[in-house]
């Protein structure tokens, strides 16, 4: 009998051998998995089950906090200034997936990173608060001004220091009230969250830095970058002849001014009248596929921007512009002004270089975020250097210590300084005297491009942008901006400087403290 | 010690051999008490931070009630296995801290338990002076064992808990009968196969088996009727192997294996509550609110757990339905983790490996196959439960021996424990004359 019960040991040997294999596979190898299970609601049980530090404006003005909660959990998030930072803060809910940056800075808010856990070697004794608050470069004054100035049109606003990326305000309406997806009462946040959901305006979407949009003429700035950087074009020369349309080569339909008028000139006059048929030639016949593209990626565009809030949108423009078909001069005769600067020879034509000429006055297939289209503004304003945007400045502790700073980077260069400060210039010459004199701030330095893009519907509609930079007399601009309203009636080129630069105006004023 | 001392030293050597084992026993108990007495103050500081005020009477009671077993297996059973009382301890003393954790009240009871438990271990080794002495009661056990399994469909005296009619209610206590009912089957099935296996070692006919089959069949039949999946398997599992062991014959386990197959079958083809449990099985997601709820919250608790645990009392085991009882061990998986888990593994895989080692060992087949059936009781138990939790067989609701609450299973455990020591001592002396 023996030798029977010394295998049934055995067999009990392979059986509790199989329970720690399981065991391993559940408390170990597995946990991560069962952890980010839909159905566990631990973490987040855990996580409502303590405070979680505030956040709060440049200017103190506290727009998160934890409040002890008697129910089904210990404390919940509140958001007291409701509809106007929700497109930052996001929110934190037991029902709906958390957004902006309570997600993003979910572990600092939480007090869970390690660094924070162990400040001192005392904390491995003393039971400490290691929450983090989050400071914002938001201003409250400047984000409220922001919002009345743009009243219950569809659009947003993007301010920021060119100098260090620093965000000073981003709004977009319609905006939603994060208060009611932090109903800690499921069946109430779920009902909030499905009706947000339908809502055909899309008030969830943090449109300012998650949606494109044609960037029409404002992304002239872009197309003059590349020209001058191309070595053929600066603020005096070449002088684009007066024209009424321009006949784009191989062939394709012809693109025409505002109101069907007449315009032309160097570089700073066609930009501050916005010369469609000047710039729609520069990036077809002297510029190039390449330069075009070149100068885009630059600036940020077809590449996922560096920002500290979730899920931000791409900005758009073409790489493909088909077979290279002859040079220019085999189509249009040899132009001396073009070649003569140019030692290769002259710009091949493409296939779809006509689409290329669309492009080129932010039409076609180019889309931008309005914050991508602030940081075109914030390189020419900061001498062609791109910083990275961010809204979190720092990290601070529930004693007032600092956990972290965050330091500003350069997120890239899209273009030589001396290619800036010539745009720069132009721009200022736009605000004064051209487009953009809705900007006009007595006493400040500025410089503007609008921008009108038609939507093609009937009757017509565009998007009414402006783009700039302002600072105080003799100083570096220390605020790049972009305006979007959309969807506005009419298209004409005075509609970006009618409707969205008096926007882009009170902005300023509240930053620089003028009026 | 020399070969030429011992003959002239015999007796006094051995004696030295009889005692040593105590003085293991001793130290082992004195680190199962200062491991539980510290889980206990942490459980506490885990859940608010303070030392619990009852930390005095908690170590008095628990380093009295380690004392008392210590004396009484001294005093009744000085050559047993030195493990076996401590590794039991420690897992008493675990699960105590655990139900504390999660419900005082329930805590304060499983204290009268465990008193009562300790009482019936002492009691059994007095009472019994040798365990041999069962066998000539083998038919009075097989039916005193059908009789307390019958008990709870008896009207008036039984009572359905939690869907189970497994209690039976005298007075204001509500006990499982079926809990001591398997001590005397287990007594029942060694003392019978001890005078037929010779007859079944040569040919296995039905007419043989007959009396143990009908003790078979009608417990298996009465906790089918009571819905008691756990016992049933547990008791299909004793008999199989115990009749296995006595008969070598592999048929046995062949014909148990089919037989098992064609139970399995015919009640998930009978019961919705089977059909549930399998599907909580094979995919508890698929139903993660509803039937798979009690699978995937246990999961969730030992995923939380980790290598190292949450720490105790700062878990949140009391998510999982019935984790005092049934899911104790996830409880024990999230606050102490992988860690703590593998080591309640362990600590039964000890357990059987003592028993096992008490049945090779002994000389007497009654002693051997009784020795082997409470072992296979307590390491298929806590098998079947643990595998249960952790998916690996079907969820049959049944106890983790002296882990989980219940009264009656602490103090059947105890008794069976008590055997154990008292087979263990037996063996040891008989050797060591």
């Amino acid at each position: 009998m023996n030798p029977r019960i010394r295998r049934l040991g055995i067999a009990f040997v392979v059986l509790y051998v199989l329970l720690f294999v399981q065991l391993n596979r559940v408390q170990f190898f597995g946990a991560e998995r069962l952890q980010e299970d839909v159905n566990n609601t631990r973490g987040l049980i855990r996580e409502f089950g303590r405070p979680r530090g505030p956040i709060v404006t440049a200017d103190g003005v506290v727009l998160a906090r934890s409040v002890p909660y008697d129910g089904s959990v210990d404390f919940v998030r509140q958001y007291p200034e409701g509809d106007l930072y929700a497109h930052i803060v996001g929110y934190q809910s037991l029902n709906v997936a958390a957004t902006g940056l309570e997600r993003v800075y979910n572990d600092e808010l939480a007090g869970t990173p390690i660094g924070q856990q162990l400040v001192s070697l005392g904390d491995l004794f003393a039971d400490r608060d290691t929450t983090a608050m989050l400071r914002l470069s938001i201003r409250h004054d400047v984000q409220t001004a922001a919002r009345d100035a743009l009243g219950d049109r569809r659009g947003s606003v993007v301010a920021l220091d060119p100098r260090t990326g620093e965000l000073v305000a981003m709004w977009t309406y319609p905006s939603f009230d994060p208060n009611r997806l932090a109903d800690p009462d499921g069946s109430a946040a779920n009902a909030a969250f499905s009706e947000l959901l339908s809502d055909p305006n899309n008030p969830l979407l943090a449109k300012a830095y998650r949606e494109i949009f044609f960037p029409g003429s404002t992304f002239k700035l872009v197309t003059a970058a590349a020209g001058i950087e191309s070595g053929l074009i600066d603020a005096t020369a070449p002088v684009f002849a007066a024209g009424e349309a321009y006949d784009p080569i191989p062939s394709g339909l012809p693109i025409r001014n505002f109101g069907g008028s007449t315009c032309g000139g160097d570089l700073v006059e066609i930009l501050r009248v916005s010369c469609n048929t000047a710039f729609a030639e520069m990036g077809a016949e002297w510029v190039g596929p390449a330069g075009m593209v070149d100068a885009a990626e630059s600036f940020g565009f077809n590449t996922v921007p560096g920002i500290d809030l979730p899920s931000p949108a791409t900005s758009r423009f073409p790489v493909e512009f088909g077979k290279r078909l002859a040079d220019v001069d085999f189509y249009r005769g040899v132009d001396e002004a073009r070649d003569s600067t140019r030692p290769n020879g002259s710009v091949s034509i493409h296939e779809d270089s006509a689409r290329l000429a669309q492009t080129a006055i932010g039409q076609n297939d180019v889309a931008a975020t309005p914050l991508q289209m602030a940081l075109v503004a914030a390189a020419i304003a900061n001498g062609g250097v791109v910083m990275t945007p961010h809204v979190v400045v720092e990290l601070v502790a529930a004693d007032g210590s600092r956990y972290e700073t965050i330091e500003s980077e350069i997120s890239r260069i899209a273009m030589r300084t001396s290619t800036a400060n010539t745009l720069a210039e132009a721009m200022r010459v736009v605000a004064s005297e051209g487009t953009a004199r809705n900007l006009f701030v007595e006493g400040l330095d500025i410089g503007g491009k609008t921008g009108t893009a038609q939507l093609g519907t009937d009757p017509p509609n565009s998007h009414a942008w402006i783009v700039g930079f302002a600072g105080r007399a003799g100083e570096d601009p220390s605020l790049a901006f972009a305006v979007i309203v959309e969807a506005q009636e009419g298209a004409s080129e005075q509609t970006g400087g009618r409707v969205a630069a008096p926007i882009a105006r009170a902005v300023i004023e509240v930053f620089f403290g003028v009026s | 010690m020399t070969a030429a001392g011992s003959s002239a030293q015999g007796v006094k050597t051995d004696l030295r051999n009889v005692v040593h084992p105590r003085r293991v026993e001793a130290g082992l108990l004195l680190m199962v008490g200062a491991t539980v007495a510290a889980a206990y103050g942490m459980a506490s500081f885990g859940a608010s931070e303070t030392i619990p005020a009852d930390v005095g009477p908690f170590l008095f009671w628990m380093f009295g009630l380690g004392l008392v077993v210590h004396v009484a297996v001294r005093r009744w059973a000085p050559a047993a296995d030195p493990v076996l009382v401590p590794v039991a301890l420690l897992l008493n003393g675990l699960g105590y801290v655990v139900i504390t954790r999660l419900d005082g009240g329930l805590a304060a009871l499983q204290s009268t338990w465990t008193a009562v438990g300790v009482g019936g271990l002492v009691a059994t080794l007095v009472v019994l002076p040798r365990v041999r002495m069962l066998e000539s009661y083998r038919y009075l056990l097989g039916l005193a064992g059908l009789g307390l399994l019958v008990l709870p469909l008896v009207p008036g005296l039984g009572r359905e808990i939690n869907g189970a009619r497994i209690w039976a209610s005298v007075g204001p206590v509500n006990f499982q009968p079926g809990e001591f009912a398997k001590l005397a089957l287990a007594a029942f099935f060694a003392a019978y196969l001890v005078d037929s296996r010779e007859l079944l070692r040569t040919r296995l006919e039905l007419r043989d088996l007959a009396p143990i089959g009908v003790a078979w069949t009608g417990s298996l039949g009465v906790m089918i009727l009571e819905r008691d999946l756990g016992s049933s398997l547990l008791f299909f599992t004793l008999f199989v192997v115990v009749l296995w062991v006595a008969s070598e014959r592999w048929i046995v386990l062949g014909v148990g294996g089919g037989l098992f197959v064609a139970g399995a079958v015919v009640s998930w083809q009978l019961f919705d509550h089977v059909q549930a449990r399998v599907d909580s099985w094979i995919d508890p997601f698929a139903d993660p609110k509803g039937d798979g709820f009690q699978i995937v919250e246990a999961s969730f608790a030992l995923a939380d757990g980790g290598l190292t645990g949450t720490g105790l009392g700062q878990g949140e085991p009391g998510r999982i339905p019935f984790v005092e009882t049934d899911f104790i061990f996830a409880a024990i998986g999230e606050e102490l983790g992988l860690a703590g888990s593998s080591a309640v593994l362990m600590a039964f895989l000890i357990l059987v490996g003592s028993g096992l080692r008490i049945a090779i060992r002994t000389s007497r087949i009654f002693d051997k196959l009784f020795a082997l059936g409470l072992t296979t009781l307590i390491g298929v138990q806590a098998f079947v439960i643990i595998g249960g939790v952790l998916r690996v067989v079907p969820l049959t609701g049944i106890t983790l021996p002296f882990v989980s609450y219940g009264g009656s299973s602490l103090v059947a455990n105890y008794v069976l424990l008590a055997l154990l020591i008292k087979l263990s001592h037996e063996q040891r002396s008989a050797e060591a004359m």
